[in-house]
């Protein structure tokens, strides 16, 4: 697996490929901070989404150092979602006062570093692995749809699902990854 | 095996849900858009004639050029113009 840094510079030399690679890495990383930490409405989320890549395009090439690519992309998005909320405020919109202060949003984001840590890890499993994951937990979907995805037993799904864990559980300690408690 | 730290990395996967796949599409598209703006803006700047038609009816006239007018590419092809 590439490494941010090496993605990094590969989008400066022009890879297609390798910025195909950075949207698919910290896709999901923008998304959640501005719905999860901004508590943005999907129209909102999908302006800051394209909004920070526009950005990431516009300024990779003056990024100083290519490994600091995430706490970079982090900051853009936090700004550029500050940058929106103030603009709808201006335009007398209808703002959720919640979400103009959102609540521990640098918890938010701790947390969101470390799942993308893990996303790191699962990126490692073997294909059949990273799936069953991914469709469980983060997609949110059932043994049945998942069954029916993978064309295998539905009654398999739960052990599959704890194999795959305990075999995340071992790539995580074996590289270390700091995990602390999540709250909630 | 600590059942609490098998609950918390479930609990990550779980915090980092796909975006919309037309979201993560558009992003991917953003080089080639670019490049399209970039051809669009180098020819405006020679032929006075279609640089009028982008002023006017910018937006029919990045679609007829086979260009998404979508908010951020009006945006970026305004500021452009200016500087042709």
């Amino acid at each position: 697996m590439l490494t941010d840094a090496e993605i990094v510079a590969a989008c400066r030399s022009g890879d297609a490929e390798a910025w195909n690679l950075l949207v698919e890495r910290f896709s999901r990383y923008i998304y959640a901070i501005s719905v999860q930490g901004f508590r943005f409405s999907l129209h909102d989320a999908e302006d800051v989404f394209q909004d920070v890549f526009t950005k990431v395009y516009e300024q990779l090439p003056r990024l100083r150092d290519d490994s600091a690519v995430r706490p970079w992309i982090a900051q853009l998005t936090r700004r550029t979602c500050i940058d929106r909320m103030r603009s709808q405020s201006r335009e007398g919109a209808s703002v959720d006062e919640e979400a103009v202060e959102p609540i521990d949003l640098e918890d938010v984001v701790a947390m969101l570093d470390e799942a993308l840590a893990i996303r790191a890890g699962l990126e490692t499993l073997p294909d059949n692995c990273r799936e069953i994951l991914d469709r469980f937990f983060a997609r949110d979907e059932s043994y049945r749809t998942i069954a029916d995805a993978l064309a295998l037993p539905a009654g398999t799904i739960a052990s599959r699902i704890s194999r795959c864990l305990d075999m995340l559980k071992s790539v995580l300690e074996d590289s270390d990854v700091p995990l602390r408690p999540v709250a909630g | 095996m600590d059942a609490y730290e098998i609950d918390q990395i479930a609990r990550l996967i779980a915090a980092l849900p796909p975006a919309p796949v037309g979201w993560v599409t558009a992003a991917q598209e953003l080089p080639q858009a670019r490049r399209s703006l970039d051809i669009l803006i180098e020819r405006a700047a020679a032929d006075a004639e279609l640089k009028a038609r982008l002023v006017a009816d910018l937006e029919s006239a990045l679609a007829e050029s086979g260009i998404a007018p979508t908010p951020r590419n009006l945006d970026v092809v305004r500021q452009r113009l200016r500087s042709v």
